[in-house]
């Protein structure tokens, strides 16, 4: 029974996590239509990023704070310089496909880019959460996965309190409902969609920092996540961080209570199962958006 | 004016003997280039050109973009060399039964798949096709046959034969891989110049329009994805052959079919030869790349084809085969008027 | 002889009911106009007749064919033809080869296909531009395409969706005139038109829609008089659909 406990709430912290890499996701795609195939090696990045920074003896989590200035204008710059161009391209088109290539093409690159730059090796940083561990009521917790949740919840709330009530959040929440519509009231949605990425990345950012003290860095890393990442956007609704969030949740307590039962690829292999088939049940996914299939 | 000389005229026309000029390069090529480092090379862009083109059916013609096909390779791979080792049954009759379990494979991942739209259907293209992947890798045995899950099979080396499919010369793989080429473009011009092509070309561009017209969207998806699927497995059997080895994560991984993706959409989704122009000039650049720097710094190619992908999608969204048939017609234009200038008329 | 027998039809979409009890019977041969302001359910009752919406009550007969549970690509073969509000030409192929995939619904051979395409362009007045890409046309031009590329499937019946909105009064005359060789040539007409007077000279019946329901039907000179229908268009603008997004 307390090995079911454990994994419980193993599955529900990692679970959060995963949630945590599909905020930026669910995010970028509720605004803008753009399903952001180079997601994966983003993330690859800010964890080297957050990497970089650990080596200088810091408190990994203070890279926090690099990452979210860095983060946010490398994806504001990457929207504005390149992905805005290929969308204007096709100015009726509500998801344009070009989108997709042009991320995948990025993809592709930004991840070899770094396995020629810092090699193939898997790197660890040696912080002071590497293996610590707490208990709490008969359950180890792993502290840097508390923390993890800790800053996915954080982030979750912030990201709703700006969308909500701030006038910028309003302007993209606007935006990503009706873009035109926005537009006729002097929102230019070109700047908003570059705010809008570089959130997006900036959460990715944050996701880097809080991975680095657990998981090991190296340029395939993204792939771990990335097909994750995409199974609980769609799980959970894209554009709903909400169900980004629960749809990481799931995922997680597929995973860590499943392992209890099989092994750790059957695991995976349950979760594509799932995924596949809640995707031609309800493609909306949970809390999805209304959409026209 | 008899059909002979029409014939004669087409052929002696520029555009297509410099069509022809080319295959009678490609045919010679391993006759004059003797070296196995150059004609495994060629091998390697005949392959990837094959390969593309057989995507193009599904992801080109029919606009679904598939980032899983590498599965198709790995069931016609499989399929054929457990039948080699286990039955010694040739692998071209395995090859012919490999591209049918695709077909299979294919009609039933369709089916609930093409209701989704554009990302959607990748992303579950994706999935699909890494699950499968992985149940293989975990899979040492079913019953007593031995599958080799993540240690990958080895096919027994026999003898020099074409019952075989196996062979002492690389020269051979390259024939019977420029044969397959030749056959795509061949069915892939056809395809394009039939109702099934143009039905495809419209349910690429408005399925609902197309619906509206009498087109069964959901069958020629279908028969997009079996054409495309049974081709693509036979180049599994052709990989299995030719390195008489193969492992899940190289022949049904992602990278694989990611490959397959960036040649076909570089070169020109739903063109002939896009994806042979794709191949053409990628492959060559990749396999020199990879044995120049690739040692030192591994993965340098795949950076070449990500900044080229962004290149071409940025500035070539068609492929980059529109500028080359403009050239290849300028080139025809050019030659025509030079015959005429020298009073041989048309 | 009734080659549209639409009976008790009624739509709904969760908690609203797009189309209450609606009936129709249109003679072969006939042009009859379906009018109503915006939002009233014309389109929807397009889409109930062509099989891309289920209906939960009510039965459509096409030639004493019921409808019912029918795919869109079958309507096309059974002959109904249609046309789509938002033009949706197929914008990265010539006009030509736009128009051929509608003849594709009858032959399998290609160069019959162009055969018929051909003439069913010259019929429109865009042969002079059958290489032409689609997303090049003008507006006017687009819808011509669009009316075309249902033409060469055949059909017996065909529906317009406000093919003259976003014309222009020439255009909206050659547009009117086209109509009126469509009819000749046998084919039964169903209009959905918000340009009134066009649909009023058009039609041999108009039947009015009015949040789903009929409200009124008859001749023109009836239905212009009708006190339910003037009041149903009160207050509501004269719209240009001149938003021609996808």
């Amino acid at each position: 029974m307390e090995i079911y406990a454990q994994a419980i709430v193993n599955g529900i912290l990692i679970g959060s996590i995963y949630g945590f890499t599909a905020f930026g996701l669910t995010l970028i795609f509720g605004i803008m239509r753009v399903v952001n195939f180079a997601h994966a090696s983003l993330l690859m990045m800010s964890m080297f990023l957050a990497y970089g920074v650990t080596r200088t003896g810091v408190n990994p989590y203070l890279a926090i704070l690099v990452e979210i200035p860095v983060l946010f204008i490398a994806g504001y710059i990457l929207q504005r310089s390149l992905i805005e161009h290929v969308i204007k391209r096709e100015p009726g088109v509500r998801e344009p496909m070009s989108v997709l290539l042009l991320t995948a093409g990025l993809l592709v690159l930004i991840e070899n880019l770094a396995l020629v730059l810092f090699g193939p090796d898997y790197k660890m940083a040696r912080t002071a959460y590497f293996g610590a561990t707490f208990k709490l009521s008969g359950v180890i917790i792993k502290t840097a996965w508390f923390y993890g949740l800790i800053a996915t919840l954080g982030c979750y709330f912030l990201v709703n309190a700006f969308l909500k009530w701030t006038r910028m959040g309003q302007a993209i929440r606007a935006t990503g409902q009706d873009r035109d519509a926005a537009q006729l009231m002097g929102i230019d949605h070109y700047h908003i969609f570059g705010v809008a990425f570089g959130i997006g990345m900036a959460l990715l950012g944050v996701c880097g920092a809080i991975l680095v003290p657990f998981y090991y860095v190296h340029p395939a890393v993204g792939w771990v996540f990335g097909i994750n990442s995409f199974i609980i956007v769609i799980l959970g609704g894209l554009g709903s961080i909400p169900g980004a969030f629960w749809g990481g949740i799931i995922i997680g307590l597929i995973e860590s209570v499943g392992a209890q039962f099989m092994n750790a690829t059957w695991t995976i292999v349950v979760v594509y199962g799932v995924f596949l088939s809640i995707l031609f049940i309800r493609p909306a996914g949970l809390f999805g958006l209304r959409q026209e299939w | 004016m008899n059909g002979l000389g029409r014939t004669w005229r087409w052929i002696a026309s520029p555009k297509q003997y410099i069509g022809l000029f080319l295959v009678l390069l490609l045919l010679a090529f391993p006759l004059v280039v003797t070296s196995p480092f150059y004609i495994q090379i060629m091998i390697m862009v005949l392959f990837f050109a094959y390969l593309s083109s057989c995507w193009n059916i599904i992801s080109g013609y029919a606009g679904q973009l598939s980032i899983g096909h590498a599965a198709f390779l790995m069931v016609g791979a499989y399929t054929s060399s457990l039948l080699f080792s286990n039955l010694g049954l040739s692998p071209w009759i395995g090859m012919l039964i490999g591209g049918l379990l695709a077909v299979l494979l294919g009609l039933l991942i369709g089916y609930p798949t093409f209701r989704l739209r554009g990302a959607y259907f990748a992303i579950a293209t994706i999935v699909w096709a890494e699950g499968l992947r992985k149940i293989v890798e975990n899979t040492e045995f079913i019953g007593g046959l031995k599958i080799g899950g993540a240690e990958g099979l080895t096919i027994p080396l026999i003898h020099h034969s074409l019952a075989n499919y196996q062979f002492v010369n690389k020269t051979y793989y390259y024939y019977i891989m420029l044969g397959l080429m030749l056959l795509i473009i061949y069915l892939t011009y056809r395809i394009d110049r039939s109702k099934l092509g143009y039905y495809l070309s419209a349910v690429r561009e408005d399925e609902d329009a197309a619906r509206a017209l009498g087109v069964n969207v959901r069958k020629y998806k279908l028969m997009a994805m079996a054409i495309s699927a049974f081709f693509t497995a036979l180049a599994g059997t052709f990989y299995a052959q030719l390195l008489l080895y193969i492992e899940p994560v190289d022949i049904g991984g992602i990278a694989l079919s990611i490959e397959m993706l960036l040649i076909g959409v570089i070169g020109g989704r739903g063109t002939i030869i896009g994806p042979i122009v794709g191949a053409f000039l990628l492959v060559p650049c990749k396999e020199l790349v990879r044995t120049y720097i690739g040692t030192t710094y591994v993965g340098a190619h795949l950076v070449l084809y990500g900044a080229i992908m962004v290149m071409v999608i940025l500035f070539f969204p068609q492929g980059l085969e529109r500028p080359f048939r403009r050239c290849y017609l300028g080139l025809a234009r050019w030659l025509g008027q030079a015959e005429r200038a020298e009073g041989e008329g048309r | 002889m009734a080659i549209l027998k639409i009976e008790n039809l009624t739509k709904r979409f969760g908690g609203l009911t797009a189309i209450k009890t609606f009936d129709l019977e249109i003679e072969r041969g006939q042009i009859v106009g379906l009018i109503g302001p915006n939002g009233a359910g014309k389109t929807t009752l397009f889409n109930a007749i062509t099989g891309v919406y289920s209906c939960e009550d009510g039965e459509i007969f096409f030639n004493d064919q019921s409808l019912k549970r029918i795919k869109p690509h079958q309507a096309c073969e059974l002959g109904i033809g249609r046309t789509f509000q938002v033009v949706k030409p197929f914008g990265g192929s010539t006009v030509l080869y736009n128009v051929m995939v509608g003849s594709f619904c009858r032959v399998n051979d290609r160069r019959k296909a162009e055969r018929k395409a051909s003439e069913v362009l010259e019929f429109v007045g865009l042969w002079s531009k059958r290489n032409v890409l689609g997303k090049s046309l003008t507006i006017a031009d687009r819808k011509r395409l669009e009316v075309a590329r249902a033409l060469a499937t055949e059909p017996r019946l065909l529906l317009l969706d406000e093919v003259m909105a976003g014309l222009n009064p020439k255009e909206t005359e050659d547009a009117i005139a086209l109509v009126r060789e469509i009819s000749r040539k046998g084919i039964t007409l169903l209009i959905i038109e918000h340009v009134m007077q066009v649909i009023m000279s058009l039609s041999d019946k108009i039947a009015v829609i009015h949040h789903g329901e009929k409200i009124a039907e008859g001749v023109p000179a009836e239905v212009a008089q009708d006190e339910k229908v003037i009041k149903a268009y009160l207050g509501d603008e004269y719209v240009f659909s001149s938003s021609e997004r996808n």
